[in-house]
């Protein structure tokens, strides 16, 4: 067990507790939608805010996108040889930094829910391609 | 889906620095947008208010006039000090340019009604001018009593409530909310949401929404627009950046760049869960219905006795003044001052008039010289009444010009005053209507070319050596034309712009063409209102601490409120002095009031024709020396026509050229009616002024004088070809009714078409004429007072005062260099109008204290020696060291050898007596013989300095930017006859054509905007002898324009040209620096040092070096000498 075994041990689930607090992804993601655009609540990642995207752990990988031209956003997205189905948009912003300069960025970031974990995709518009940019939390 | 949205958070340039939204566009793209209304609320002020809500009104959109105005904080005081600084809530950056700057939190306020308006003026006023040195922030108190017909919305994120929503502190939020609602009338207060498309945007937006929910506030959606497109988001960037002193990013850090005018669909798409937040949007903008009442009158009130009305008391002294004015009264002038009663009568102006009599007529009291000018001279009233000096029945001057009885005009009376006194008669119209009904009016000042470059590259980062670099020798254009001018102007041929790494540098200047930089303030326009004048406009200081309107004439003139200008004229001050010191030397009779004199002196028209004009009013100038000498003046029409034909209109419409001709009998006078005949007799047919094409419409086509004053303006104005095409075929079929052939219509027509946007208004130039008949017959007669004013008024007129002074020196007046035991301040005459002395005051570093001790000291007793006069003088080192290089205290004391102490003698002295002095309070009085220091042998034992020409003159030229001893080529005469140099005062009599060589100082270097868009230069030289002018086509000047740019002294081959056609000048060829020497070897200095200013050359000081590029001019000068030294041999 090594260190902290005491801890380990330690049962939080006493018995007649239900184990989860959402029985299905149904009803569980309304809450995180909720609870991702509420204005009291502070990520802790969004503490440190960093310049270009805002967020949580950076990446700057390119994905595939599919767009979703009805309602202007992206609807499925292609990550480590697996398809993300986009559950719901949480929010989008843009970002336009440094355009003196050679390091400009220019994106539009869409942050997004799939497979239960929340992404922010890019477009980055001088390069004219789809990134990840960051996953959240 | 509703998309109806309007804007109702709106910058424009005239947010000064922070908005890069034009005006034009804003409307446009409003318009493109489909919306119906849009907000203008630019930083702390409404600058560009009044021509917004004209420019809606044209395009259909409702314009809702507002403004953001920095607030105080309503977080009670002290509630936050004892937290740590990171814990407050922090005010934030500065905004508002210059002296309406103010730090504090924002807020958007909007007239809704003109008592909002009204209201909204006092309170930024308010602001503004509630003391010099308090910053520009509208207190809560004032805000409370002042908001009736406002409404106001709770500002940005650097609005109280924002800031703190976006701290996190959601108390202090809920607070500011609701003390700033208590400002308002119930429902006319809203809680603004932006969401800037940023990450923290949702956050925000939900935070400001749920405490005006809780508060029962509504909420209103905006966008905070500083600029029109998305692309545009760069220039405010650079525009903040550069306001704030700040590089890139700027003051704001902006995450991104959608602060633009959004559509009503995407905003809604925003705000996509709160449609009522965009709703209030168009209720707010129903409500707001502000009519500014464009097209009234509001004249100050004028002194009216009782039972008199303003009429009736213009009428009495109109008719008094036409019986001083003509004698014996003609039935012309009875019919025409009837005439003019009666339309300024109709038109509701009597009180402008009188108005204008009152400050004319204190002038007039206290001995101020002033003369009215412009299209007033055209009226017989201003005449009368004493405004105007040129009979308007004598000179064919035309009232419809003035004031057009079909189009309702405020009228334009400018006065120019004696600019010694100006401020008497500015203390005046405050005193008369009071402080609270008189403002100045603003001028916007925009970025030109290096203004813009300068601003661009100040926002990139770059040093200030490099901005000034980057800015430095770009000609004065538009800013669009930066590419164009650094690839075609030959002065741009290397300049460092060119250099593709500074292209953004480039690309942004030109986005930045035309921007308002900062509100200046208007030469002499004064606003003068019958209500207080801060329900009119709002105020703010100036840089030059008056009070000025936020409006500039134009927008003055749109609401109506009567302008005065009065301006100051220094060649009035010059006339004064000049007869004042001649009266002095010769007595009060002898010189009679030079505006009254009779014009038929042919001394004085000789003098004109020869082009002997220097120091002449509206007569000097190179080019207008050159038509003198070709119109060979005879009479007063003649310095009429002369002053009318050289400006850009009838320069650009090549009007001279058939006129002299003409005149001359080379070509016939032909007219293409004989109606034309007498109306254009005095101009040989040729149409030079406005007032000639209202008589021509007249004659021809029938029109009454006031239609054929529309007429013109119609030709004036840039008018598409369907229009002119409407305004030709009425004018024919007009003309043709009467009889007139439908060629001769035609023809009528096409020169009319040609010259009416071109001619020059007859009554202006008649006006400056009187002025220019009285200074050339001061110059005829009292030549040395008439110098010496002159220099005593610099800085005026075309020519510097080293030039005024050569040719004082060139007419046989004795110049005589500053004296402690001689010289006052200023210039003044000595044997009996023989010589001038120069003062005092123009010696660099001498300051008004020493000058007031020496004049002091000098009246108990002359000064002995150097040391006397330190000791009673207590003279700076500079000054005395300045004083004593200009031969200010040659001849002064004595040293053992019995002789005056030489310069350097007195020099080297300089510092012991100054320690002595500083010591023991005093130094004996025969120090000199004392301690006399070893010094170099004198250069020039014969002269009372010891030291050389070259020497005396170079300080002169160094300290006083004279040339006193002689002219600096007059030294290198022989090196310029071994060239084979042509003087000025040769070149009359040499043949047309003659292939010359001249060598000359740069005096002048002009550039005018000519019809074909060539580029021309006119270089006006001075040799030891007069005046040069050159001539450098754009050919030549694409190999030499560098030259010229770069050296102010040239050697210049070219063709003469010596006819009566065209006058005398040069045709220039090649043009090359020159460089005289000393027999020491030493560059002998042509002029005042230069030394090169942040915006390019400023003036120099002791020790600042003559060229910018020396060595170059001598490598070039030597060259040249050696190949002309070899070819002669």
């Amino acid at each position: 067990m090594g260190r902290n075994a005491e801890i380990k041990r330690f049962d939080s689930t006493p018995g007649g507790q239900p184990m989860d607090l959402f029985q299905a992804k149904e009803g569980r993601l309304p809450v995180i939608i909720e609870l991702l655009r509420s204005p009291w609540i502070i990520r802790a990642s969004e503490l440190s805010m960093p310049e270009d995207t805002g967020t949580g752990k950076r990446l700057n990988a390119p994905v595939a996108v599919a767009w979703d031209e009805r309602r202007c956003c992206p609807s499925a997205f292609e990550f480590n040889g697996r398809t993300y189905r986009v559950d719901a948009i949480v929010q989008v912003w843009a970002v336009e930094r440094r355009w003196w300069t050679p390091r400009r960025v220019s994106r539009r970031y869409w942050r997004v829910l799939a497979r239960g974990g929340t992404y922010d995709l890019a477009y980055d518009r001088l390069r004219k391609c789809w990134i990840l940019a960051g996953i959240v939390d | 889906m509703n998309e109806g949205f309007a804007h109702l958070h709106v910058h424009s340039r005239f947010s000064f620095m922070d908005g890069a939204a034009d005006l034009d566009s804003l409307v446009q793209r409003a318009g493109d947008l489909g919306m119906n209304a849009l907000a203008l609320t630019d930083h702390q002020g409404l600058y560009g208010a009044v021509r917004f809500y004209r420019k809606a009104n044209a395009a259909g959109i409702k314009p809702v006039i507002g403004a953001e105005v920095v607030i105080e904080a309503v977080g009670i005081p002290g509630e936050e000090s004892d937290l740590p600084p990171e814990k407050r809530l922090l005010l934030p950056a500065s905004v508002g340019f210059g002296r309406a700057a103010g730090r504090g939190f924002h807020l958007t306020l909007l007239a809704r009604d003109i008592t909002g308006y009204r209201n909204l003026c006092r309170l930024i006023s308010r602001a503004h001018v509630r003391s010099r040195n308090e910053p520009s922030v509208v207190t809560l108190q004032e805000l409370a009593r002042a908001s009736a017909g406002l409404i106001g919305l709770s500002g940005c994120p650097h609005g109280e409530a924002g800031a703190a929503v976006r701290a996190g502190r959601l108390q202090r939020a809920r607070t500011a909310l609701e003390r700033l609602a208590q400002c308002f009338a119930p429902g006319d207060f809203y809680v603004e949401l932006m969401h800037l498309f940023a990450s923290d945007s949702p956050r925000y937006v939900a935070g400001l929404v749920s405490l005006a929910d809780s508060l029962g506030l509504p909420v209103v959606a905006t966008n905070d627009v500083h600029y029109v497109h998305a692309d545009d988001f760069r220039i405010h960037d650079v525009l903040s950046s550069a306001g704030a002193k700040m590089h890139l990013p700027g003051p704001y850090d902006r995450s991104n760049g959608e602060l633009y005018l959004k559509s009503g669909a995407e905003m809604r798409r925003l705000f996509a869960g709160l449609s009522r937040a965009c709703d209030a949007t168009l209720t707010i903008a129903e409500r707001c219905i502000l009519d500014l009442e464009l097209g009234g009158f509001h004249f100050p009130a004028a002194e009216i006795p009782p039972g008199e009305t303003p009429y009736s008391v213009l009428s009495k002294l109109a008719w008094h003044g036409l019986e001083e004015r003509y004698r014996p009264v003609t039935p012309e002038a009875v019919r025409r001052l009837q005439h003019e009663l009666s339309v300024i009568q109709d038109l509701g102006f009597p009180e402008y008039f009188l108005v204008v009599k009152e400050i004319v007529d204190f002038a007039e009291e206290q001995g101020i010289r002033f003369s009215g000018r412009g299209s007033a001279g055209d009226s017989i009233v201003t005449y009368v009444l004493g405004i105007t000096d040129a009979d308007p029945v004598a000179y064919d001057l035309l009232f419809e010009r003035f004031l057009n009885p079909a189009r309702r005009q405020m009228p334009d009376i400018d006065v120019d005053f004696d600019s010694a006194r100006r401020d008497e008669v500015i203390d005046f119209i405050y005193r008369r209507f009071g402080h609270e009904h008189v403002a100045m009016v603003a001028t916007v000042n925009t970025m030109t070319a290096r203004s813009a470059v300068r601003t661009a590259a100040r926002a990139l980062g770059f040093s200030a050596n490099e901005v000034n670099a980057l800015s430095r020798h770009l000609p004065w254009a538009s800013a669009s034309h930066l590419r164009e001018v650094l690839e075609t102007y030959p002065e741009c041929a290397d300049h460092p712009l060119k250099d593709p790494s500074r292209a953004l540098v480039v690309e942004l200047a030109e986005e930045l063409d035309g921007c308002p930089m900062h509100l200046g303030t208007h030469l002499g326009g004064f606003i003068i209102t019958r209500e207080p004048i801060d329900t009119w406009t709002p105020l703010q200081w100036a840089a030059k601490g008056v009070v000025v309107s936020q409006y500039d004439k134009d927008d003055i003139e749109a609401l109506g409120l009567v302008k005065m200008d009065v301006l100051g004229l220094r060649m009035h001050s010059a006339i004064s002095d000049t007869v004042a010191m001649a009266r002095k030397r010769v007595g009060e009779e002898t010189v009679p009031e030079p505006f009254g004199l009779a014009k038929d002196d042919p001394r004085v028209y000789q003098m004109i024709a020869n082009a002997d004009t220097i120091g002449m009013f509206q007569l000097e100038s190179s080019g207008q020396r050159n038509l003198n000498t070709r119109l060979a003046a005879t009479r007063f029409d003649d310095i009429i026509a002369a002053i009318s034909l050289f400006r850009p209109g009838p320069l650009e419409a090549e009007m001279i050229t058939p006129f002299i001709r003409r005149r001359h009998g080379i070509e016939p006078v032909s007219v293409p009616h004989p109606a034309m005949r007498e109306i254009l007799r005095d101009s040989y047919g040729v149409i030079i002024y406005q007032e000639q094409v209202l008589l021509v419409a007249q004659a021809i086509a029938g029109f009454d004088l006031a239609e054929a004053d529309s007429l013109r303006r119609a030709m004036t104005k840039d008018r598409s070809r369907e229009e002119m095409e409407s305004i030709r075929v009425h004018f024919i079929e007009r003309a043709v009714d009467r009889g007139v052939d439908f060629r001769v219509a035609e023809e009528v027509f096409r020169q009319l078409e040609g010259f009416a946007a071109y001619g020059f208004n007859k009554a202006h130039a008649a006006c400056f004429a009187v002025v220019s008949y009285a200074s050339a017959w001061l110059r005829t007669y009292f030549p040395a007072e008439f110098a010496a004013a002159i220099l005593n008024n610099e800085p005026m007129g075309f020519y510097s005062p080293r030039l005024i002074v050569n040719d004082a020196r060139r007419h046989g007046l004795d110049i005589r260099p500053p004296h402690v035991n001689e010289s006052s301040a200023g210039y003044t005459i000595e044997s009996d109008g023989r010589a001038i002395r120069v003062g005092l005051k123009d010696v660099h570093d001498i300051t008004q204290r020493l000058l007031s001790a020496i004049e002091c000291e000098r009246g108990v007793r002359r000064f002995r020696d150097l040391a006397d006069f330190l000791r009673r003088t207590r003279a700076e080192v500079q000054a005395a060291e300045a004083l004593v290089r200009v031969g200010a205290l040659d001849g002064l004391g004595i040293t053992e050898e019995g002789r005056p102490p030489t310069r350097d003698e007195m020099l080297a002295l300089l510092p012991e007596l100054k320690a002595v002095l500083a010591r023991e309070g005093s130094a004996g009085d025969d120090v000199l013989c004392l301690a006399p220091s070893p010094t170099q042998p004198a250069e020039d034992p014969g002269h009372i300095s010891g030291w050389s020409t070259a020497r005396r003159l170079s300080a002169e030229l160094e300290l006083l930017g004279l040339s006193l001893t002689c002219h600096p080529l007059e030294l290198a005469r022989d090196d310029l006859d071994l060239r084979g140099v042509t003087y000025a005062s040769e070149l009359h009599g040499l043949r047309d054509h003659t292939k010359v060589r001249v060598c000359g100082v740069r005096e002048r270097a002009q550039t005018p905007r000519t019809r074909s868009g060539r580029r021309t230069c006119f270089l006006t030289l001075e040799d030891a002898t007069g005046l040069l002018d050159v001539v450098v086509f754009e050919d030549v000047l694409g190999r030499v324009g560098d030259v010229v740019v770069k050296h102010r002294a040239y050697l210049v081959d070219g063709m003469l040209q010596n006819n009566s056609e065209r006058g005398l000048a040069i045709i220039a060829e090649d043009v090359r620096p020159y460089t005289a020497r000393s027999t020491a070897g030493e560059p002998i200095r042509m002029r005042r040092g230069v030394r090169a200013g942040p915006m390019g050359p400023s003036l120099g000081g002791p020790g600042a070096p003559e060229e910018e590029s020396w060595s170059i001019a001598e490598g070039q000068a030597a060259y040249d000498a050696r190949g002309d030294l070899k070819s002669k041999r």
